[in-house]
């Protein structure tokens, strides 16, 4: 595990601080073969999966009259190159399709599975890195030492033990026995639509609105299920901080400044970590990244009307208007995510400009 | 400011942590379920469990089957209904003071309106009524309204009258409010785009709010015309961990619990909560591919019969989820068997002889499909007790029922499922295959899909469709399954299915209902 973090952090470390360059025209084409090139596999990854999709509107045990219904009514008559060029023409104007097995515009199944799990996310990403880079940084700076073991220990555990798992522990203590979080979905029924949807992030618009009460119960429901998958990402985050920081305390400047009489701390958060930012920024990228495709299982456990769970209910039930509009989604994040990434290796690291 | 929102969320956090969490209200019904599969909650699109249970709550039938006497019709909106001597037309009279959720009274040309849209729309919600001849030629000549409250329905071919009550009392022909739904109606699509998530019916609730994959709320009505149910709001949340589901169950946040594993169901009993076994019209079973040489021959088909250990299955992993079953006509039917099912025992002595006596000494390698995700623990379990038999099965894990419906497979477990409270409505599924040929592609019907010809079978169940004379229909039930089990028949049932619902202490007149109009008029929380 441990080799396999210390490989992955040489191949992330060179080309993130590299990037940023290249006019706006070539970025836009760059990010548009992305998505084409992203529609493209996922279509066709839909034709090679072994389901049915008649089958997801209609159940299995159907007649063969209204199969055949179906089966024309879903354009499925058509060959597969005019079936792809007319999903990616509906695509451009913003049609989506619908969604076999909600019944729903998939657009609008989006708009409510995608805040769902960016909030899920960005709860996580913030448990994540309030303890995986902390503990980066200490265990670098006691490297060899008991604290070192320890964080190595706490950090692998939450990468190695099954997520699954730790939901249904959590579940035990936190909800069953101490009664101090909700066990399922976003929110309780009582307290549904109290708050006008602002950015769809329930902590956010109950911010917004003043309303305390909405508040403390969106928290109470997404508190367990974001620990846990920011627990998850503890243990790349702390290892890659870790790394990172054992460079930097091994420079030159380091003992030179330690020689002038600089504090221990100030060495450590001041100059040395300082200038773990970028390569820092690139990790929490990629996890953050990770998180919002990687939320499935979580989501499952928890309930989480997510795009998680939406987009595995789609693979599974071979509804390609769900699988195309949820890569192409997940697709459109991780191309945002790089750019401002972009954005702000600028402001830290002027070399970059 | 930064510290003083830091502070702002951390106190939220303790605030929120040390706030104990309020049981289930004692006026809501908190159903915890899986509502991933509800595409449309308009009755004539769906024929699914859930959608099921939530539109017989929604739009009030014609005519209601308790749900513990299948054979009972009992009036609902029809007050009362006569049929003719030819028995080939029923008058029903529609009751006076029935309203729907708009404040629209219920009238006859609200249920004609209904039986001819879903034959128009001709969705998977009006299979069950279709089999009776109507088409979107001939429906609205055949179901009309003759007045305010009288609605005359004109049979197109000779079937017996229970069958079509049964049909009416399904929850795809829920009753429509007319004039509410066609208000809503855009290029003239019988209202169906409104009709996905919206209610019009004269039930006892009103649909309130619905996200997919998350809740569904329900309201009742006080103006109902058997007066306003006890549980003031319903609640499904789409709880899919059964362990999680579990928990809340404990704990008192929800009330009924669906879809449990069976560990997790007797657990819950063990704690007190109370278990409705929920039986269902379908079975689980071995199917073969008689196009597959080796598994055409009578002699290995037979000692298939001797392959599973259903015993400990239905003891152990599948306890809640099935019980021993061997016929194609569900307990309790008529026709069905009575006493314990005895025949396909499991014995791998014998099923190594007749294997070895098929000229297959050394046992036999074949690949297995489970049709789905819940099916593999069935596959596995085949797989290990088949192994004393000398039968090697390679199991490979997914979602087959396509491939089972197109003939591509070697043995599959599956399972079944019916909305039709009759045997007619499993037989027609397991006991016909009008054409046996590639080119027919009649993935519906079981022998088909097995590849299995048989034009007797086929003759008699298409028989007992049009039989009127109660004791003539059993007789012809129970020779039709003699005659499916004599033949060593390419399809083996183990177990009939069971759809148990969990409910707490304190929770009581929640009745799972074998067709899935499953009713909460009647529940209450002490």
């Amino acid at each position: 595990m441990v080799d396999a973090l210390v490989q992955r952090e040489e191949e992330l470390t060179g080309p993130a601080v590299a990037t940023a360059t290249g006019g706006m025209r070539g970025r836009l084409a760059s990010v548009a073969m992305t998505l084409a090139g992203l529609m493209l596999l996922t279509f066709m990854m839909g034709r090679l999966l072994p389901n049915d999709p008649v089958l997801a509107v209609t159940g299995s045990e159907v007649d063969k009259e209204t199969y055949d219904r179906v089966f024309k009514q879903l354009g499925l008559d058509q060959p597969v190159w005019r079936q792809f060029v007319s999903y990616v023409g509906n695509v451009l104007t913003g049609d989506f399709g619908n969604s076999l097995t909600t019944g729903q515009p998939v657009l609008k199944d989006l708009l409510a599975v995608f805040p769902a799990t960016m909030e899920l996310a960005l709860v996580a990403m913030t448990v994540g890195i309030a303890l995986g880079v902390p503990l980066g940084v200490v265990a670098a700076a006691n490297k060899g030492r008991i604290v070192d073991h320890v964080a190595r220990i706490v950090g692998l555990a939450g990468h190695s033990v099954p997520i699954f798992w730790l939901g249904l522990i959590g579940l035990l203590v936190f909800y069953s026995k101490l009664r101090w979080v909700a066990a399922s979905g976003r929110i309780d029924v009582l307290n549904e639509g109290l708050v006008a949807p602002v950015t769809g992030l329930l902590l956010i618009d109950a911010m917004i609105a003043r309303d305390w009460d909405v508040f403390r119960d969106a928290l109470a429901h997404i508190i367990l299920p974001g620990a846990i998958l920011g627990y998850y990402s503890v243990a790349y985050i702390s290892r890659m901080t870790r790394s990172f920081m054992l460079e930097q305390l091994s420079q030159e400047y380091v003992v030179a400044a330690r020689a002038k009489g600089v504090s221990r701390r100030k060495m450590i958060w001041g100059h040395a970590f300082r200038n773990i930012r970028v390569q820092l920024l690139t990790v929490l990228a990629l996890t953050f990244s990770g998180l919002i495709e990687g939320a499935v299982l979580i989501e499952t456990v928890f309930g989480w009307p997510g795009l998680g769970q939406y987009l595995t209910r789609g693979l599974t039930m071979n509804d390609m208007n769900v699988v195309m509009g949820s890569v192409l989604l997940t697709g459109l994040l991780v191309v945002a995510i790089n750019t401002v990434c972009d954005r702000l290796y600028r402001i830290l690291d002027p070399r970059t400009r | 400011m930064r510290k003083r929102l830091v502070a702002v969320i951390i106190a939220a956090a303790v605030m929120a942590g040390v706030s104990s969490r309020a049981a289930s209200p004692p006026n809501a019904l908190v159903i915890g379920t899986t509502l991933s599969a509800v595409p449309s909650l308009d009755p004539a699109a769906i024929n699914a469990r859930t959608p099921s249970e939530v539109l017989s709550n929604l739009y009030d039938n014609l005519v209601e089957i308790p749900p513990d006497d299948l054979t009972a019709i009992k009036p609902m909106l029809a007050e009362k209904w006569v049929i003719s001597d030819d028995k080939r037309t029923i008058t029903l009279t529609i009751r006076k003071g029935a309203t729907f959720s708009s404040g629209n009274a219920v009238t006859a040309e609200d249920a004609a309106w209904t039986i001819q849209r879903a034959v128009k729309m001709g969705a998977v919600g009006a299979a069950d009524i279709m089999l009776w001849g109507f088409t979107k030629d001939n429906v609205e000549a055949l179901v009309q309204a003759s007045d305010g409250q009288t609605l005359v329905i004109k049979l197109p071919q000779k079937v017996a009258i229970d069958l079509v009550l049964h049909s009416l009392a399904g929850a795809s022909l829920g009753i429509i409010d007319k004039q509410t739904a066609l208000k809503q109606e855009v290029n003239g699509d019988l209202a169906q785009g409104w009709l996905k998530s919206n209610s019009a019916g004269s039930g006892p609730y009103k649909l309130t709010q619905w996200r997919p994959n998350d809740i569904l709320l329900c309201d009742a009505r006080a103006d109902y015309w058997r007066g306003a149910p006890a549980m003031k709001r319903v609640v499904m949340r789409h709880i899919p961990e059964s362990g999680n589901l579990r928990l809340q169950v404990e704990a008192g946040d929800v009330d009924v619990g669906q879809y449990m594993a069976s560990g997790d169901v007797e657990a819950l009993e063990a704690k007190g909560a109370s278990v409705d076994p929920g039986p269902g019209l379908g079975f689980y079973y071995i199917a073969m591919n008689m196009q597959d040489p080796d598994l055409a021959k009578p002699l290995v088909r037979q000692a298939f019969q001797h392959i599973l250990d259903w015993k400990a299955l239905t003891a152990t992993t599948m306890k809640y989820n099935g019980f021993a079953w061997q016929s194609i006509i569900p307990k309790g039917m008529p026709g069905a068997p009575t006493g314990e099912p005895a025949g396909y025992e499991y014995n791998p002595a014998k099923a190594k002889a007749l294997l070895a006596q098929a000229g297959y000494p050394n046992g036999l390698k074949k690949t297995l499909h489970p049709s789905g995700a819940p099916l593999l623990k069935m596959a596995v379990a085949l797989q290990a007790s088949a192994k004393e038999a000398g039968i090697e099965f390679d199991v490979i894990p997914g979602e087959h029922v396509p491939a089972y419906r197109a003939r591509k497979y070697q043995v599959l477990v599956g399972n079944s499922g019916s909305r039709l409270p009759d045997p007619f409505g499993t037989l027609s599924q397991y006991a016909y295959n009008p054409d046996n040929r590639d080119e027919a592609k009649l993935g519906g019907y079981y022998l088909w899909r097995s590849a299995q010809d048989a034009p007797e079978l086929t003759k008699l169940v298409d028989e007992s469709k049009s039989e009127t004379d109660p004791a003539k229909r059993k007789a012809l039930f129970e020779k039709i399954d003699a005659d499916f089990k004599a033949m060593n028949p390419p399809i083996i049932i183990v177990m009939q299915r069971l759809d148990p619902y969990v409910m707490r202490k304190g929770v009581s007149g929640y009745v799972g209902h074998p067709t899935w109009s499953t009713r909460w008029f009647n529940v209450k929380k002490s």
